[in-house]
């Protein structure tokens, strides 16, 4: 009878997890080499549902993990490694300490040492897979590049990631994949399109940076261990996709010919040269896909289809035929990436970098992109800009208007292309001027003039503050809220001028157009909410009801002057 | 017996000897004789040694050569070299005795030259040597030189997994050397991978790799998205600030509690006052006198309280009949109160459900130590600058991917460790501060 009782904890959730220490113990590893195999072989702790029930009635806190898991690793070959790399370090102590030097060289010539692409075979089985996983491993390798050279992590992994990032650069570069870019404060945000999949990173600032203390070096390494083994992978088989030779040779002309490896490197590196293929291929010539409708699909869908595809292509000869030259204080990189990308030819000062095709004086270039306050020389035939136009026009898709960006001028605000909004969200009066202009609105003249008076108001306000220096802070507060008066009446005035304005859409036929189809869409939304079981109906109006309101509190807050009521000061 | 007897060898063992030397000398106080010291070992050396007239010599020396600038001993020294010939050291005796001086030559050991088949091993070699000059060689030879060069099976030195030009290969596209075997003899013969638990695959959450910043992070943010970014920020501090009132809040202490000199001085005195203790008396006595009052219950009561019990039972019978007959024209507000009920059930089932949803998101409890999120990356209206050459990147990435990982729940959240020590550290004086004090 005592033997055929169900005692507690036999069964069940607490017999599936394992804690930490006894799975170290089964697999007779330390601590770090645990933790260092569950990295890499993609191994996570679960946190159970009943905690009590697995934890045997304890409610410590403990971590545990699947049971099943943990009986995986056991056939893992790369444990028996970890354990060989232990005897190593032992056998090397030894040899130090009684001061064996010849014992010492053999031991480390035979150092034992792992590969892991068996392992990201089994983690990721198709390439579709672990391109969908490179996120990670992308801001990782680029984190790791921007590190300093010093012997605090292997200057190995750091040489490695760069070259990495500096192939999948000139990937990105070579097949105009690049879409968004955002620069914030903390890094550069990139997104790209890569066979299909949007790839988002996060590129650091290439300042030097204080390294926190409270990250793990030896978690983030490990972790880099296996990305950059992933990485590789994912690179050899994107150039495969390409027809391009890897590892990438840039390709060099005649004058080049005698260069060792660690020049084509630095050439690749910046990123201004094209890569060799291994079949020459001639210049790449438009691909007509054949038009199949597929089943199901109507002429129109398709010709959407089309539209956008012949959009995507323009998109990607955004900035072709013209030619750039970098300031010295520009960040170089970035610039020159994302104007590679969309097929422009870009140049540099030679101190700063190799790769500089031409110099300053060239009398063909068409932008230089300068962040000082101004230059002294100054040629006629190109336009001097500030690097935010580069970035708004790739996130526009389009050349926006250079005025804007001239040396000087206050610079419209960097907005992010990675924010959706939908119907009724507050939308910032820049994003709205930039779809006008998207639509081919041109901007007034008159309201240039306007922002100019604006301008010269402020310069004089800002004279007067100087003066009192004890009311610093309210002075700056009363600016602020006068800058956004004055931008909010900026397009207050808009509007009042467009009345006189020619529409595009009540004159010729192709405004007619435009008019008569969206008074269809709008008669049959009628139809369609007209149609509605009252049941829906009901929710629908319940769901508009939310939307007025909030869209209402927008115009409220963008209709704010001065000494109105104190409901804007919500946001000041 | 007499195997076992030992002849003792040394003759001072035997009895019966008489050692003369130790006695005789030690009855005599002034032997003069000195004890007899190992002078082979180094320890006696500097011990048991007289140098003084050595040292006195030298002594001599140096003073002459401070004195003079020279010492005899080189004026000696150059005086003999100028003698010449006559100084040279002349050989020893001994060297001469030991000279030939005979005119006979030693005879020859014609045995210790004489080797067998000299004559035939020389033609051998000198036939061995024009055929080498023609280019026949012999079989041994040859086989050597057919042999192939001895592989040094050095084993695959793998090389580390960071090295820069490490190379890579075409990962996916290659056929598995395993995909046409039979199963069961890739499993026999141990070259089967054991397959990867399909639960291993997905993903342990569903947040993106990488979160971009909110639109108000920009370097040059429009001006209400980074107004919105400033208020969430600030959100975050009021709480913290909330939280930490709270904490002082259920510290604080009610300013009526504290002792005035009225309490105290009634602390002091209470119990001393005769009159209480009067009153407290007689309060013992009512209660005792109760209790005793409760002892006996009489038949009298019995019967009373069994008739009652069941007057109440009957009438809570008849209660619950008529109830029953009044709930069928009570049923529209019964129906109405099951359909509260149950629209509370379904309200509670969708909350539980847009809970676990929201869970999902959450960073799990996986360790000791409870996820932190890190600050908001943000620069206030004064810090945002012009123009990119005048930015200074706020926050680290480093920080932003660990913290990443862990929300993601792919590592426990991790703090740096603490020194803890084993044993505490005795304090000793330093003699210097000791002889002070």
């Amino acid at each position: 009878m005592g033997g055929l009782q169900k005692k507690k904890y036999e069964r069940g959730s607490a017999t599936n997890y394992i804690t930490r220490n006894k799975a170290r113990k089964k697999l007779q590893l330390s601590l770090a080499d645990f933790r260092r195999l569950c990295i890499l072989k993609g191994i996570y702790p679960h946190e159970p549902k009943h905690k009590k029930k697995v934890n045997k009635g304890s409610t410590a806190p403990r971590t545990f993990y699947l049971f099943k898991d943990i009986r995986f690793l056991l056939h893992e070959p790369i444990v028996r490694k970890f354990r060989e790399y232990k005897v190593f370090v032992r056998k090397l102590r030894k040899a130090y300490g009684k001061a064996e030097w010849t014992g010492v060289e053999r031991l480390r010539d035979n150092k034992p040492g792992y590969k892991l692409d068996h392992i990201i075979k089994e983690r990721y089985p198709t390439f579709i897979d672990a391109l969908r996983d490179i996120d990670d491993a992308l801001s990782m390798c680029f984190l790791f590049s921007t590190f300093a050279r010093t012997g605090k992590c292997h200057v190995q992994t750091i040489t490695l990631c760069r070259r990495l990032t500096v192939e999948w650069m000139n990937y990105v570069v070579t097949s105009r994949s690049l879409r968004k870019v955002f620069l914030s404060i903390k890094g550069i945000y990139y997104q790209a399109e890569v066979l299909g999949q949007l790839i988002t990173w996060l590129v650091p600032y290439q300042f030097a940076h204080d390294h926190p203390t409270d990250v793990d070096y030896r978690v983030m390494a490990t972790f880099t261990e296996m990305y950059t083994t992933l990485f590789g992978f994912i690179n050899f088989r994107l150039y495969q996709t390409l027809n391009l030779v890897y590892p990438p040779k840039p390709v060099l002309d005649g004058t080049l010919s005698v260069e060792m490896f660690s020049c084509a490197q630095q050439k690749l590196s910046a990123l201004s040269a094209s890569l060799a293929r291994v079949v020459a291929t001639a210049e790449e010539e438009e691909n007509q896909l054949d038009l199949f409708p597929t089943e199901g699909e109507d002429q129109e869908n398709m010709q959407a289809r089309e539209k956008e595809q012949k959009e995507q292509e323009a998109q990607k000869r955004l900035f072709e035929g013209l030619k750039f030259f970098l300031n010295r204080e520009v960040p170089r990189e970035s610039l020159a990436f994302i104007l590679r990308c969309f097929g422009a030819e870009v140049s540099w000062d030679k101190s700063l970098c190799i790769g500089g095709t031409y110099e300053v004086t060239d009398e063909t270039i068409t932008h230089q992109i300068v962040d000082r306050p101004d230059m002294d020389k100054q040629y006629i035939n190109r336009y001097y800009i500030q690097p935010q136009w580069v970035f708004d026009s790739v996130n526009a898709q389009m050349r926006l208007p250079v005025e804007d960006y001239f040396l000087g001028t206050t610079l419209p605000p960097h907005l992010s292309p990675f924010v959706e909004e939908k119907d009724g969200d507050y939308v910032p009066p820049e994003k709205l001027k930039l779809m006008a202009l998207q639509r081919g609105e041109k901007p007034v003249q008159e309201d240039d003039e306007e922002e100019e008076e604006e301008d010269d108001e402020e310069e004089e306000e800002e004279d007067e503050e100087e003066d009192d220096v004890d009311d610093e802070e309210l002075t700056e507060e009363k600016n602020l809220k006068k800058m956004e008066g004055t931008r909010a009446q900026g397009k207050t005035l808009a509007v009042k001028v467009t009345p006189g304005k020619v529409k595009p859409w009540e004159t010729g036929s192709v405004g007619n157009k435009v008019r008569l189809e969206q008074e269809e869409k709008a008669e049959e939304k009628r139809l369609a909410i007209m149609m509605m079981k009252k049941k829906e109906k009901y929710l629908y109006d319940k769901i508009m009801f939310g939307k007025k309101r909030t869209t209402r509190e927008v115009s409220l807050t963008i209709g704010v002057k001065n000494g109105e009521s104190p409901k804007g000061d919500k946001y000041s | 017996m007499a195997a076992v007897k030992r002849l003792k060898r040394v003759a001072a063992l035997q009895p019966g000897f008489i050692s003369f030397k130790w006695s005789a000398e030690s009855d005599d106080l002034n032997s003069g004789r000195r004890k007899r010291v190992n002078k082979n070992k180094k320890k006696n050396w500097n011990k048991h040694s007289d140098i003084q007239d050595v040292e006195e010599f030298l002594d001599d020396v140096r003073l002459q050569e401070r004195t003079t600038g020279l010492c005899f001993l080189c004026l000696l020294e150059v005086q003999e070299r100028k003698k010449g010939k006559k100084s040279k050291s002349r050989p020893l005796r001994i060297d001469l005795i030991l000279q030939h001086d005979s005119l006979v030559p030693p005879p020859k050991d014609v045995l210790a030259y004489q080797q067998p088949n000299a004559k035939k091993l020389r033609r051998i070699a000198e036939n061995a040597e024009k055929l080498a000059a023609m280019g026949v060689l012999p079989r041994r030879q040859k086989l050597l030189l057919n042999r192939r060069p001895a592989t040094k099976t050095s084993k695959a030195k793998t090389a580390a997994n960071n090295f820069p030009d490490r190379p890579y290969y075409d990962l996916w596209g290659g056929e598995g050397k395993f995909e046409t075997a039979d199963p069961y003899y890739l499993e026999q013969t141990g070259k089967s991978c054991v397959k990867r638990p399909e639960k291993l695959n997905v993903k342990p959450s569903i947040l993106p790799a990488v979160e971009v910043i909110a639109p108000g992070g920009s370097y040059n943010p429009d001006f209400f998205s980074h107004q919105a970014l400033l208020l969430e920020a600030h959100e975050v501090e009021v709480m913290r600030e909330r939280a930490e009132l709270r904490i002082e809040r259920q510290l604080a202490v009610k300013q009526e509690d504290t002792a005035t000199e009225e309490t105290v001085f009634e602390e002091l005195v209470e119990g001393l006052v005769e009159e209480e203790e009067e009153e407290e008396e007689e309060e013992e006595d009512v209660s005792i006198r109760g209790g005793l009052q409760q002892e006996k219950k009489t038949e009298k009561e019995r019967k009373r309280e069994r008739a009652d019990k069941i007057k109440s039972q009957q009438k809570q019978a008849a209660r619950v009949f008529t109830d029953k007959k009044q709930q069928l024209f009570q049923l529209r507000s019964i129906q109405a109160t099951l359909k509260r009920r149950e629209q509370r059930t379904r309200e509670r089932v969708a909350q539980r459900k847009a809970n676990q949803e929201a869970e999902k998101s959450m960073p799990r409890r996986l360790g000791r130590l409870k996820f932190q999120a890190q600050d908001l990356e943000i620069q206030l209206s004064d810090e945002i600058p012009g123009s990119l050459r005048t930015l200074k990147p706020e926050g680290s990435v480093l920080k932003d991917r660990f913290k990443s990982m862990q929300k993601r729940n792919m590592i426990e959240p991790r703090e740096r460790a603490k020194f803890k020590r084993r044993h505490k550290v005795k304090y000793v004086e330093k003699r210097a501060f000791r002889e002070i004090t």
